[in-house]
Protein backbone atom coordinates (compact mmCIF):
# COMPACT_ATOMS: atom_id res chain seq x y z
CA UNK A 1 0.00 0.00 0.00
CA UNK A 2 2.82 2.56 1.19
CA UNK A 3 4.25 1.97 -2.67
CA UNK A 4 1.34 2.53 -4.96
CA UNK A 5 0.29 5.35 -2.72
CA UNK A 6 3.67 7.01 -3.03
CA UNK A 7 3.44 5.82 -7.32
CA UNK A 8 0.07 7.79 -7.42
CA UNK A 9 1.33 10.81 -5.77
CA UNK A 10 4.44 10.70 -7.39
CA UNK A 11 3.05 10.11 -10.90
CA UNK A 12 0.12 12.46 -11.01
CA UNK A 13 2.93 15.04 -9.86
CA UNK A 14 5.14 14.54 -12.60
CA UNK A 15 2.82 14.74 -14.65
CA UNK A 16 0.72 17.92 -13.95
CA UNK A 17 4.57 19.57 -13.71
CA UNK A 18 5.63 17.81 -17.21
CA UNK A 19 1.57 19.21 -18.56
CA UNK A 20 4.24 23.10 -18.00
CA UNK A 21 7.27 22.29 -20.13
CA UNK A 22 5.33 19.64 -22.99
CA UNK A 23 2.86 20.71 -24.85
CA UNK A 24 1.86 17.31 -25.30
CA UNK A 25 1.43 16.59 -21.97
CA UNK A 26 -0.84 19.71 -21.62
CA UNK A 27 -4.49 17.71 -22.26
CA UNK A 28 -3.44 15.01 -19.26
CA UNK A 29 -2.77 18.04 -17.27
CA UNK A 30 -6.22 19.16 -17.68
CA UNK A 31 -7.52 16.05 -17.16
CA UNK A 32 -5.87 15.41 -13.61
CA UNK A 33 -6.62 18.43 -13.10
CA UNK A 34 -10.47 18.14 -13.12
CA UNK A 35 -10.32 15.28 -11.27
CA UNK A 36 -8.07 17.16 -8.43
CA UNK A 37 -11.02 19.26 -8.55
CA UNK A 38 -13.70 16.80 -8.32
CA UNK A 39 -12.26 15.04 -5.41
CA UNK A 40 -11.56 18.81 -3.61
CA UNK A 41 -15.38 18.52 -3.67
CA UNK A 42 -16.10 15.58 -2.11
CA UNK A 43 -13.52 15.92 0.38
CA UNK A 44 -15.21 18.87 1.17
CA UNK A 45 -18.47 16.60 1.69
CA UNK A 46 -17.07 14.67 3.53
CA UNK A 47 -15.73 17.24 6.00
CA UNK A 48 -19.19 18.37 5.90
CA UNK A 49 -20.30 15.23 7.01
CA UNK A 50 -17.82 14.98 9.69
CA UNK A 51 -19.03 18.60 11.04
CA UNK A 52 -22.75 16.73 11.79
CA UNK A 53 -21.45 13.98 13.32
CA UNK A 54 -18.96 15.66 15.53
CA UNK A 55 -22.32 17.99 16.48
CA UNK A 56 -25.18 15.22 16.92
CA UNK A 57 -22.76 13.33 19.10
CA UNK A 58 -22.31 16.14 21.25
CA UNK A 59 -26.04 16.79 21.43
CA UNK A 60 -27.00 12.69 21.78
CA UNK A 61 -24.37 13.02 24.88
CA UNK A 62 -25.73 16.00 26.51
CA UNK A 63 -22.66 17.92 26.38
CA UNK A 64 -22.17 21.80 27.41
CA UNK A 65 -23.14 23.73 24.58
CA UNK A 66 -25.07 21.52 22.86
CA UNK A 67 -28.35 23.75 22.04
CA UNK A 68 -25.67 25.61 19.98
CA UNK A 69 -24.96 22.55 18.16
CA UNK A 70 -28.84 21.76 18.10
CA UNK A 71 -28.20 25.15 16.03
CA UNK A 72 -25.36 24.65 14.04
CA UNK A 73 -27.10 20.93 12.86
CA UNK A 74 -30.62 22.60 12.06
CA UNK A 75 -29.09 25.41 10.08
CA UNK A 76 -26.71 23.12 8.27
CA UNK A 77 -29.48 20.81 7.47
CA UNK A 78 -31.78 23.39 6.45
CA UNK A 79 -29.96 24.68 4.36
CA UNK A 80 -28.20 21.21 2.72
CA UNK A 81 -32.00 20.73 2.02
CA UNK A 82 -33.11 23.78 0.59
CA UNK A 83 -30.20 23.78 -2.02
CA UNK A 84 -30.06 20.34 -3.06
CA UNK A 85 -33.76 20.44 -3.83
CA UNK A 86 -33.74 24.19 -5.17
CA UNK A 87 -30.07 24.84 -6.65
CA UNK A 88 -28.06 27.15 -5.00
CA UNK A 89 -29.22 30.15 -7.45
CA UNK A 90 -33.03 30.11 -6.23
CA UNK A 91 -34.56 33.13 -4.22
CA UNK A 92 -34.46 30.99 -1.03
CA UNK A 93 -31.18 30.28 -1.26
CA UNK A 94 -30.29 33.94 -1.82
CA UNK A 95 -31.87 35.04 1.23
CA UNK A 96 -29.68 32.62 3.34
CA UNK A 97 -26.61 34.08 1.41
CA UNK A 98 -27.18 37.84 1.50
CA UNK A 99 -29.37 37.55 5.45
CA UNK A 100 -27.29 35.35 6.76
CA UNK A 101 -23.86 34.63 5.51
CA UNK A 102 -22.88 37.73 4.04
CA UNK A 103 -23.97 40.14 7.06
CA UNK A 104 -22.21 37.74 9.31
CA UNK A 105 -18.74 37.59 7.63
CA UNK A 106 -18.85 41.45 7.34
CA UNK A 107 -19.91 41.70 10.96
CA UNK A 108 -16.86 39.00 12.25
CA UNK A 109 -14.87 40.98 9.75
CA UNK A 110 -16.14 44.71 11.39
CA UNK A 111 -15.38 42.86 15.36
CA UNK A 112 -11.60 42.53 13.87
CA UNK A 113 -11.31 46.13 14.34
CA UNK A 114 -11.47 45.82 17.81
CA UNK A 115 -9.87 43.17 18.16
CA UNK A 116 -7.03 44.16 16.46
CA UNK A 117 -6.74 47.55 18.26
CA UNK A 118 -6.94 45.34 21.62
CA UNK A 119 -4.19 43.52 20.44
CA UNK A 120 -2.11 46.43 19.30
CA UNK A 121 -2.40 47.96 22.70
CA UNK A 122 -1.45 44.75 24.01
CA UNK A 123 1.49 45.23 22.51
CA UNK A 124 2.40 48.20 23.37
CA UNK A 125 2.26 47.10 26.94
CA UNK A 126 3.93 43.68 27.00
CA UNK A 127 6.41 43.96 24.35
CA UNK A 128 7.74 47.62 23.68
CA UNK A 129 10.97 46.71 22.16
CA UNK A 130 12.02 47.59 19.06
CA UNK A 131 10.64 45.69 16.78
CA UNK A 132 6.84 46.31 18.02
CA UNK A 133 7.72 49.72 18.20
CA UNK A 134 8.42 49.89 14.48
CA UNK A 135 5.10 47.79 13.51
CA UNK A 136 2.82 50.15 15.48
CA UNK A 137 4.46 53.40 14.37
CA UNK A 138 4.50 52.19 10.53
CA UNK A 139 0.98 50.84 11.24
CA UNK A 140 0.24 54.55 13.16
CA UNK A 141 1.66 56.73 10.22
CA UNK A 142 -0.14 54.63 7.39
CA UNK A 143 -3.42 55.14 8.91
CA UNK A 144 -3.11 58.71 9.86
CA UNK A 145 -1.73 58.96 6.11
CA UNK A 146 -4.43 57.14 4.60
CA UNK A 147 -7.42 59.13 6.88
CA UNK A 148 -9.33 61.56 4.86
CA UNK A 149 -9.79 64.59 7.33
CA UNK A 150 -11.47 67.40 7.37
CA UNK A 151 -9.38 70.02 6.29
CA UNK A 152 -7.82 67.40 3.52
CA UNK A 153 -5.26 64.78 3.35
CA UNK A 154 -2.42 65.07 5.54
CA UNK A 155 0.36 66.84 4.40
CA UNK A 156 3.25 65.38 4.49
CA UNK A 157 2.27 61.57 6.04
CA UNK A 158 -0.32 60.99 2.98
CA UNK A 159 1.79 62.79 0.35
CA UNK A 160 5.66 61.60 1.26
CA UNK A 161 5.39 59.03 3.84
CA UNK A 162 2.75 56.46 3.54
CA UNK A 163 3.26 56.18 -0.61
CA UNK A 164 7.27 55.55 0.27
CA UNK A 165 6.54 53.46 3.04
CA UNK A 166 4.07 51.31 1.07
CA UNK A 167 5.56 51.78 -2.27
CA UNK A 168 9.67 51.19 -1.30
CA UNK A 169 10.26 49.88 1.82
CA UNK A 170 7.28 48.04 2.75
CA UNK A 171 7.32 46.26 -1.03
CA UNK A 172 11.37 45.49 0.09
CA UNK A 173 10.02 43.43 2.98
CA UNK A 174 7.08 41.86 1.37
CA UNK A 175 9.01 40.45 -1.18
CA UNK A 176 11.88 38.71 1.29
CA UNK A 177 8.81 37.43 3.13
CA UNK A 178 7.26 36.44 -0.23
CA UNK A 179 10.60 35.08 -1.55
CA UNK A 180 10.93 33.05 1.44
CA UNK A 181 7.37 31.55 1.41
CA UNK A 182 7.88 30.40 -1.91
CA UNK A 183 11.27 28.88 -1.52
CA UNK A 184 9.55 26.77 1.38
CA UNK A 185 7.08 25.69 -0.52
CA UNK A 186 8.78 24.41 -3.65
CA UNK A 187 11.11 22.54 -1.14
CA UNK A 188 8.08 21.29 0.58
CA UNK A 189 6.38 20.68 -2.82
CA UNK A 190 9.88 18.85 -4.57
CA UNK A 191 10.26 16.45 -1.08
CA UNK A 192 6.41 15.52 -1.80
CA UNK A 193 7.29 14.63 -5.37
CA UNK A 194 10.32 12.58 -4.48
CA UNK A 195 8.74 10.67 -1.84
CA UNK A 196 10.47 12.02 0.96
CA UNK A 197 7.45 13.76 2.56
CA UNK A 198 4.17 11.13 2.48
CA UNK A 199 1.76 13.69 4.53
CA UNK A 200 -1.28 10.81 3.02
CA UNK A 201 -0.05 8.47 5.03
CA UNK A 202 2.20 6.37 3.21
CA UNK A 203 5.04 6.20 5.66
CA UNK B 1 -50.30 38.98 2.02
CA UNK B 2 -46.92 37.49 1.38
CA UNK B 3 -44.02 39.09 2.97
CA UNK B 4 -41.43 40.66 0.53
CA UNK B 5 -38.04 38.59 0.44
CA UNK B 6 -35.86 41.77 0.21
CA UNK B 7 -37.61 42.44 4.17
CA UNK B 8 -36.97 39.40 4.84
CA UNK B 9 -33.48 39.41 3.62
CA UNK B 10 -33.15 42.94 5.75
CA UNK B 11 -34.44 41.65 9.09
CA UNK B 12 -31.90 38.44 8.91
CA UNK B 13 -29.29 40.54 7.68
CA UNK B 14 -30.48 43.16 10.89
CA UNK B 15 -30.47 40.41 13.04
CA UNK B 16 -27.75 38.33 12.33
CA UNK B 17 -25.31 41.72 12.95
CA UNK B 18 -26.86 42.71 16.02
CA UNK B 19 -26.03 39.06 17.44
CA UNK B 20 -22.72 38.99 16.50
CA UNK B 21 -22.16 42.79 17.29
CA UNK B 22 -23.12 41.68 20.71
CA UNK B 23 -19.45 40.62 21.29
CA UNK B 24 -18.45 43.81 21.91
CA UNK B 25 -19.84 43.60 25.59
CA UNK B 26 -17.78 40.18 25.75
CA UNK B 27 -18.51 36.25 24.67
CA UNK B 28 -22.58 35.93 25.36
CA UNK B 29 -25.08 33.32 24.43
CA UNK B 30 -26.64 36.12 21.96
CA UNK B 31 -23.25 35.93 19.59
CA UNK B 32 -22.84 32.54 20.00
CA UNK B 33 -26.08 31.64 18.72
CA UNK B 34 -25.31 33.93 15.86
CA UNK B 35 -21.88 32.24 14.93
CA UNK B 36 -23.27 28.66 15.06
CA UNK B 37 -25.89 29.64 13.31
CA UNK B 38 -23.87 31.35 10.63
CA UNK B 39 -21.19 28.39 10.42
CA UNK B 40 -24.42 25.51 9.90
CA UNK B 41 -25.78 27.60 7.19
CA UNK B 42 -22.41 28.31 5.63
CA UNK B 43 -21.47 24.25 5.98
CA UNK B 44 -24.61 23.45 4.16
CA UNK B 45 -24.49 26.38 1.51
CA UNK B 46 -21.22 25.00 0.80
CA UNK B 47 -22.39 21.37 0.47
CA UNK B 48 -24.86 22.65 -2.13
CA UNK B 49 -22.07 24.65 -4.02
CA UNK B 50 -20.00 21.69 -4.27
CA UNK B 51 -22.13 19.36 -5.66
CA UNK B 52 -24.21 21.53 -7.72
CA UNK B 53 -21.25 23.84 -9.35
CA UNK B 54 -18.42 21.19 -9.12
CA UNK B 55 -19.99 17.61 -8.39
CA UNK B 56 -22.91 18.08 -10.94
CA UNK B 57 -21.18 19.22 -13.98
CA UNK B 58 -17.42 17.88 -14.26
CA UNK B 59 -18.65 14.05 -12.39
CA UNK B 60 -22.14 13.31 -12.80
CA UNK B 61 -23.03 15.01 -15.82
CA UNK B 62 -20.29 13.37 -17.89
CA UNK B 63 -20.27 9.85 -16.56
CA UNK B 64 -24.28 9.41 -17.82
CA UNK B 65 -23.44 11.10 -21.14
CA UNK B 66 -20.93 7.70 -21.49
CA UNK B 67 -17.79 9.71 -20.66
CA UNK B 68 -15.13 6.55 -19.16
CA UNK B 69 -12.29 9.18 -18.31
CA UNK B 70 -14.86 9.74 -15.16
CA UNK B 71 -14.86 6.52 -13.93
CA UNK B 72 -11.62 7.13 -12.27
CA UNK B 73 -12.29 10.19 -9.77
CA UNK B 74 -15.74 8.02 -9.22
CA UNK B 75 -13.52 5.58 -7.63
CA UNK B 76 -11.12 8.23 -5.92
CA UNK B 77 -14.31 9.65 -4.67
CA UNK B 78 -15.88 6.31 -3.26
CA UNK B 79 -12.45 5.65 -1.89
CA UNK B 80 -12.79 9.59 0.09
CA UNK B 81 -15.94 9.05 1.33
CA UNK B 82 -14.48 5.70 3.22
CA UNK B 83 -13.42 8.01 5.38
CA UNK B 84 -16.79 8.14 7.00
CA UNK B 85 -16.13 4.69 8.41
CA UNK B 86 -13.42 4.02 10.91
CA UNK B 87 -12.72 0.26 9.67
CA UNK B 88 -12.16 1.29 5.88
CA UNK B 89 -10.48 4.98 5.65
CA UNK B 90 -7.43 3.04 4.99
CA UNK B 91 -8.48 2.79 1.61
CA UNK B 92 -8.76 6.95 1.43
CA UNK B 93 -5.19 7.15 1.27
CA UNK B 94 -5.44 6.36 -2.40
CA UNK B 95 -7.25 8.96 -3.35
CA UNK B 96 -5.34 11.25 -0.55
CA UNK B 97 -2.60 10.59 -2.01
CA UNK B 98 -3.47 11.60 -6.28
CA UNK B 99 -5.02 14.82 -4.12
CA UNK B 100 -1.31 15.46 -2.34
CA UNK B 101 1.09 14.90 -5.70
CA UNK B 102 -1.84 17.01 -7.74
CA UNK B 103 -1.32 19.80 -4.61
CA UNK B 104 2.46 19.38 -4.38
CA UNK B 105 2.80 20.13 -8.29
CA UNK B 106 0.46 23.13 -8.57
CA UNK B 107 2.47 24.32 -5.35
CA UNK B 108 5.68 24.26 -7.10
CA UNK B 109 4.09 25.63 -10.67
CA UNK B 110 2.28 28.29 -8.47
CA UNK B 111 5.53 28.86 -6.27
CA UNK B 112 7.80 29.30 -9.45
CA UNK B 113 5.69 31.07 -12.26
CA UNK B 114 3.39 33.11 -9.45
CA UNK B 115 5.85 34.28 -6.64
CA UNK B 116 9.86 33.52 -7.27
CA UNK B 117 9.92 34.73 -11.15
CA UNK B 118 7.38 37.93 -10.72
CA UNK B 119 8.98 39.18 -7.30
CA UNK B 120 12.56 38.91 -8.50
CA UNK B 121 11.85 40.27 -11.61
CA UNK B 122 10.18 43.14 -9.63
CA UNK B 123 13.20 43.90 -7.97
CA UNK B 124 15.30 43.97 -10.97
CA UNK B 125 13.13 46.13 -12.86
CA UNK B 126 12.84 48.70 -9.89
CA UNK B 127 16.52 49.65 -11.65
CA UNK B 128 14.96 50.12 -14.93
CA UNK B 129 16.21 53.74 -16.13
CA UNK B 130 14.69 53.15 -19.43
CA UNK B 131 11.19 52.87 -17.60
CA UNK B 132 12.10 55.51 -14.84
CA UNK B 133 12.36 58.10 -18.38
CA UNK B 134 9.02 56.63 -20.07
CA UNK B 135 7.12 58.09 -16.68
CA UNK B 136 9.04 60.99 -16.10
CA UNK B 137 10.66 60.19 -12.78
CA UNK B 138 14.23 61.01 -12.13
CA UNK B 139 17.28 58.74 -12.71
CA UNK B 140 18.33 59.64 -8.80
CA UNK B 141 14.91 59.06 -7.34
CA UNK B 142 14.44 55.71 -9.15
CA UNK B 143 18.07 53.85 -7.93
CA UNK B 144 17.76 55.61 -4.44
CA UNK B 145 13.77 53.71 -4.17
CA UNK B 146 15.59 50.52 -5.95
CA UNK B 147 18.52 50.47 -3.43
CA UNK B 148 15.83 50.14 -0.40
CA UNK B 149 13.77 47.63 -2.07
CA UNK B 150 16.63 45.48 -3.16
CA UNK B 151 17.83 45.65 0.21
CA UNK B 152 14.54 45.20 2.05
CA UNK B 153 14.45 41.69 -0.21
CA UNK B 154 17.96 40.81 0.48
CA UNK B 155 17.73 41.64 4.40
CA UNK B 156 14.72 40.11 4.42
CA UNK B 157 15.88 36.85 3.21
CA UNK B 158 18.42 37.03 5.43
CA UNK B 159 16.39 37.16 8.77
CA UNK B 160 14.96 33.34 7.33
CA UNK B 161 18.25 31.99 7.31
CA UNK B 162 18.84 29.59 10.20
CA UNK B 163 22.03 28.63 9.03
CA UNK B 164 24.22 28.01 12.21
CA UNK B 165 27.70 26.99 13.42
CA UNK B 166 28.65 25.63 16.55
CA UNK B 167 30.90 27.79 19.39
CA UNK B 168 33.04 26.45 21.64
CA UNK B 169 30.61 26.38 24.08
CA UNK B 170 28.45 24.40 22.05
CA UNK B 171 25.97 26.97 21.78
CA UNK B 172 25.14 27.52 17.91
CA UNK B 173 25.73 31.08 16.61
CA UNK B 174 24.99 32.58 13.04
CA UNK B 175 28.11 34.09 11.46
CA UNK B 176 27.83 37.72 12.52
CA UNK B 177 27.71 39.03 9.21
CA UNK B 178 23.99 37.15 8.51
CA UNK B 179 23.38 38.44 12.29
CA UNK B 180 23.87 42.09 11.12
CA UNK B 181 21.67 41.42 7.92
CA UNK B 182 19.02 39.82 10.17
CA UNK B 183 18.83 42.52 12.72
CA UNK B 184 18.34 45.35 9.81
CA UNK B 185 15.88 42.56 8.29
CA UNK B 186 13.66 42.73 11.16
CA UNK B 187 13.40 46.21 10.88
CA UNK B 188 11.80 45.77 7.27
CA UNK B 189 9.08 42.76 8.44
CA UNK B 190 8.22 45.18 11.02
CA UNK B 191 7.69 48.13 8.33
CA UNK B 192 6.12 45.23 6.35
CA UNK B 193 3.53 44.00 8.90
CA UNK B 194 2.86 47.43 10.08
CA UNK B 195 1.80 48.34 6.46
CA UNK B 196 -0.24 44.87 6.66
CA UNK B 197 -1.73 45.06 9.91
CA UNK B 198 -2.71 49.04 8.75
CA UNK B 199 -4.21 47.46 5.89
CA UNK B 200 -6.00 44.54 7.68
CA UNK B 201 -7.66 47.54 9.80
CA UNK B 202 -8.74 49.65 7.18
CA UNK B 203 -10.08 46.79 5.67
CA UNK B 204 -12.45 45.97 9.24
CA UNK B 205 -13.35 49.13 9.95
CA UNK B 206 -14.83 49.83 6.39
CA UNK B 207 -17.28 46.53 7.21
CA UNK B 208 -17.46 47.85 10.59
CA UNK B 209 -18.68 51.30 9.35
CA UNK B 210 -20.64 49.37 6.72
CA UNK B 211 -22.95 47.36 8.89
CA UNK B 212 -23.54 50.26 11.74
CA UNK B 213 -24.74 51.95 8.17
CA UNK B 214 -26.89 48.96 7.47
CA UNK B 215 -28.15 48.52 10.60
CA UNK B 216 -29.04 52.61 10.70
CA UNK B 217 -30.64 52.13 7.26
CA UNK B 218 -32.69 49.32 8.56
CA UNK B 219 -34.24 50.82 11.12
CA UNK B 220 -34.79 53.99 8.83
CA UNK B 221 -37.12 52.13 6.54
CA UNK B 222 -39.45 52.08 9.83
CA UNK B 223 -39.48 55.30 10.31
Amino acid sequence: MRVITAVIAIAAGFLILGGYFFPMLAPVQTLLLNWAIILAGVATLVGIFNLITVHTDKIRRREKGSAYSALLVIGLVAALLFGMALRPEHEIMRVMLNGIIIPAEAALMGLLTISLLYAAIRLLRRRADLMGIIFLVTAALLLLGSATLPFGNMPVLGTLVRPWTTQVLAIGGARGILIGVALGSLTTGLRVLFGADRPYGGN
Amino acid sequence: MAIPLDLITGALSFLFTLLIFSYVIGDNPLFRIGVYIFVGVSAGYIAAIAFWQVLMPRLVTPLMNGNLFMVVPLLFAVLILMKVSPNLASLARFAMAFIVGVGAAVTIAGAVTGTLIPQVMGTINAFDLNLAAARGIPVMEVIFNGVFILAGTIFSLAYFHFGARPKADGTMQRLSLIELAAWIGRIFIGITLGAVFAGVFSAALTAFIERIHSLIQFIGTFM
